[in-house]
């Protein structure tokens, strides 16, 4: 019970946190807002028909992403700066239960960009947002969303010993807007590609959003999803505590 | 059971840093070789140093941030790398300085979100946290962004939440870092009334007086070793048998520090600028006269003031930490109290 | 000379935050042939246009992001770090030096993009004419050029104000979309094909593309021309508006705030 009201705390004070920076929210809207123009274009300029309303939840999807891998990745890296880092680890918990908020935190921001794209699609290009299964697409984006964020864990805690993570982060982009067709399903891949992308959570979160967006089975989808997620925050939380322990011994837990 | 509240026993780390990648050097640094004693319950203990001396180091290996790279320490009994987790609950960790708390929350938010995290009870929280803004004097501003706070009321935030959990033992690292005097006054008097109230607090700081004025014991670390551990009556007798000759000069260089250490009869010499001047401070045996033979050296240099005097606790302090750890002083027995 | 480029080097060295060979080759070398791959797969599944644009317009663009940040964080860092008191109170020419900072970046989004064009030839399976390189180099380098140049105007702006990462990373990916190396240019709305042909990349792409299709170098060079043009005219935009805001900041005293 109290591991759940730290979770659940702990994502308020960090959605807090990165929702009064002026640039957290302008990069978490802006830059998903011209990906989702150039998206528009891109389907406008396909040759068979997509629904526009694809173009804006597709981007939305790749800025959710954006804003996880580089929030999380980049979260631990924050909190050394700040010289938080050590007072969450002194804490008396298990490290995983301490940075998973931080991890759904970045996640629930990405709804900033959900919302934005679709509200830019709307106004600027007429594209209403309607779905094929409106409610299933209010349950599966948040299931993505929470998915993304245990995902976020595994990535936070690949992440915390290494000095200069932006590195990684820069890379992990494209590759998943591309392997999990977060803008559009990419059947075009090689065959190999394929088992590699179904092990990947972010595969079935996108699924499950676009299925609710254009009709299909959505909840199959956010079951993989959050399966996956499940034993990936599994495994973040292993790497976690394995990791702290690195961090102790070789003293990268602060900047001196 | 144990008798005591932290336990150090040959603890050592070593720092190894790569430089470099097309052909890595690894440089390694012993910050801390080898320190060992022991804090009763409820003692207010200080780690005494100048900057560099390990005492950083020594405190995150007591607080579980460090593991040591050789020796052990205990905290209640319990090991602090094979029992972390119990330890951890029994502590609490301050340290100087501007980072350290969520900038954009309010105080009043950091303080929740800590009080979950080291595991208050939630209907003990708002209690508490009440209660520990009282104690720091942060009652009406805690709604305020810390980013809005002056450098003294982050250091009162930083100890209102090392003691949300109610820890037995508190560390404080360098507290009154960069605090104004009146602040850092305040800040004296709220760790010594917690000591009071039967915390073990571990302090770190290298300002003598303050260590003077609030630790039962001391102990001085420079080069990563104990150099002396004891009451601050028993560390002023590291100054026993010496005279103090202290000049006002201007423009004084390295060589000129050098010849004057040469003199015969000198323990220690140190220079240091205050203002425009700088103030050259001559230890040495009581028995000896050396004032005449430093103004000789200084001969050709401007002089201010020259006072010859007996030592105080701050020239103990020096003679300690200036001194090699050979030299063969009989009061340094103490060092395995 | 000697100024512009010793005094380059000597800072582009200090400065490039990016030195270890982690972030190097994650950011600088991988990340562009992702980049490239995703445009390229889109391209393929939605049928828009062969592969050949996509490699050579990313390849070109691949330049971009690069020069882009290190034209900026050449500016910014010196902020940064303090010493961009000490650099503009230098008695020395201000334009060759900023200049003379601009020109290492270049150096490198040459040889990134130059790497990307190459992987993505031998994965994507593309065939470029053998007298086409000569007027590829030509190509990257002219759209390396200007986009550095282009660096240093937005880092000029970062100077002036804030959130300088925010432009910067708006900054390519409008780039993205105007320069019609993803979206191609009969696709898109006529004012933004018009702020294309002042971007950087736009012009330079144009000329690769049509030198891997088979023309001379001779038919690409109005195109080239115009992407040095365009070079020019952001260097000079940048050393006037350097030269304004360092007026300013004298006036204000703005110059150590960061």
């Amino acid at each position: 019970m109290s591991t759940l009201r730290l979770i659940a705390v702990g994502v308020l004070m960090h959605v807090k946190m990165s929702t009064r920076g002026n640039f957290e929210i302008a990069t978490a809207m802006i830059v998903p807002i011209v990906q989702a123009t150039m998206a528009v274009y891109l389907l406008r300029a396909a040759d068979s028909p997509h629904r526009m309303i694809e173009a804006a939840v597709g981007a939305g999807m790749m800025g959710v992403w954006s804003t996880v891998l580089f929030g999380s990745g980049g979260a631990i890296q924050r909190l050394r700066w700040m010289g938080t880092l050590e007072m969450l680890i002194i804490a008396p918990r298990n490290p995983a239960v301490t940075v998973l908020p931080i991890t759904i935190a970045t996640g629930l921001t990405g709804t900033y960009t959900m919302i934005a794209t679709l509200g830019w699609g709307w106004a600027i290009y007429g594209i209403r947002p309607e779905f094929a299964h409106p409610w299933l697409f209010a349950l599966a984006l948040p299931a993505c969303i929470l998915g993304l964020g245990m995902f976020g864990l595994l990535m936070a805690s690949t992440f915390v010993v290494m000095r200069n993570a932006n590195a990684l982060c820069n890379t992990l982009e494209y590759p998943i807007w591309l392997l999990s067709g977060m803008l559009v399903p990419i059947t075009v891949l090689p065959g190999w590609t394929g088992p590699l992308a179904d092990i990947l959570p972010t595969t079935w979160g996108a699924r499950g959003v676009h299925e609710a967006v254009s009709g299909g089975a959505v909840l199959p989808a956010v079951a993989w999803c959050l399966g996956i997620s499940l034993v990936c925050f599994v495994l973040g939380a292993v790497s976690m505590s394995f990791v702290e322990r690195r961090a102790r011994a070789a003293a990268t837990l602060a900047l001196s | 059971m144990t008798d005591y509240a932290i336990e150090a026993d040959g603890l050592r780390r070593t720092y190894r840093s790569r430089t470099g990648w097309l052909r890595p050097q690894i440089k390694e640094v012993d910050a801390v070789r080898g320190v060992t004693f022991t804090v009763g319950k409820g003692e207010l203990f200080g780690l005494l140093g100048p900057n560099g001396a390990g005492k950083t180091t020594t405190i995150k290996m007591l607080n579980t941030l460090l593991i040591p790279t050789a020796g052990r320490a205990r905290i209640f009994g319990h090991d602090v790398v094979a029992e972390t987790r119990e330890v951890r609950r029994r502590i609490g960790y301050v340290f100087g300085g501007d980072r350290g708390l969520y900038d954009r929350l309010s105080g009043l938010d950091n303080l929740r979100y800590f009080a979950e995290l080291y595991g208050l009870p939630p209907r003990e929280q708002k209690a508490r946290i009440g209660e520990l803004l009282e104690l720091v004097g942060l009652t009406g501003r805690e709604n305020e962004r810390v980013e809005g706070y002056s450098r003294g009321m982050r250091q009162r935030l930083h100890i209102a939440r090392g003691l949300l959990h109610r820890p037995q033992v508190l560390f404080l690292d360098e507290p009154s870092i960069g605090v104004d005097p009146v602040a850092a006054r305040d800040l004296r008097q709220t760790v010594a009334d917690l000591a009071a109230t039967g915390t073990t607090v571990l302090l770190t700081t290298h300002y003598m007086a303050e260590a003077d004025e609030l630790c039962d014991r001391i102990a001085v670390i420079a080069g990563g070793e104990l150099r002396a551990l004891g009451t601050p009556a028993e560390l002023k007798h590291f100054a026993d048998g010496r005279r103090v000759v202290e000049v006002e000069a201007y423009g004084v260089g390295d060589d000129v520090v050098a010849r004057i250490d040469a003199i015969p009869g000198v323990r220690g010499v140190t220079l240091e600028t205050v203002g425009a001047a700088q103030l050259l401070t001559v230890q040495s045996e009581s028995d000896v006269d050396v004032q005449g033979e430093v103004l000789a050296v200084l001969d050709g240099v401007r002089l201010g003031r020259v006072s010859s005097r007996q030592p105080t606790l701050e020239d103990a302090y020096v003679a300690i930490v200036s001194g090699k750890p050979q030299d063969a002083d009989p009061q340094r027995e103490k060092v395995a109290a | 000379m000697r100024l512009l480029f010793v005094g380059g080097l000597y800072a582009y060295r200090a400065l490039f935050n990016w030195a270890g060979p982690a972030m190097f080759i994650g950011t600088l070398l991988v990340g562009p042939i992702f980049q490239l791959l995703f445009f390229a797969y889109l391209g393929r599944q939605l049928g828009i246009a062969d592969d050949g644009f996509y490699i050579v317009g990313n390849a070109v663009l691949a330049a971009s992001s690069l020069c882009l940040f290190g034209g900026s964080m050449a500016v910014l860092n010196e902020r940064r770090f303090g010493t961009l008191g000490h650099v503009l109170l230098s008695p020395r020419s201000r334009a060759i030096t900023w200049i003379g900072r601009g020109l290492p970046y270049a150096g490198n989004g040459i040889l990134v993009a130059a790497f990307t064009l190459t992987v993505g030839t031998l994965l994507l399976g593309l065939k470029i004419p053998a007298g086409a390189w000569p007027g590829l180099v030509l190509s990257l380098t002219s759209a390396a050029l200007a986009c550095a140049a282009f660096g240093l105007v937005l880092g000029a702006f970062a100077l002036r104000f804030r959130d300088a990462w925010l432009i910067n990373n708006t900054a390519v990916t409008l780039m993205i979309l105007f320069s019609g190396t993803t979206v191609p240019r009969e696709h898109l709305p006529h004012w933004m094909t018009v702020v294309g042909d002042a971007i950087p990349v736009t012009h330079a792409a144009a000329a690769a593309r049509g030198l891997v299709g088979g023309r001379s170098l001779a038919e690409v060079l109005p195109d080239l021309g115009r992407e040095l043009l365009i070079a020019l005219a952001y260097a000079v935009l940048a050393g006037v508006l350097l030269k304004v805001f360092e007026a300013e900041s004298r006036r204000t005293a703005s110059l150590d705030v960061l």
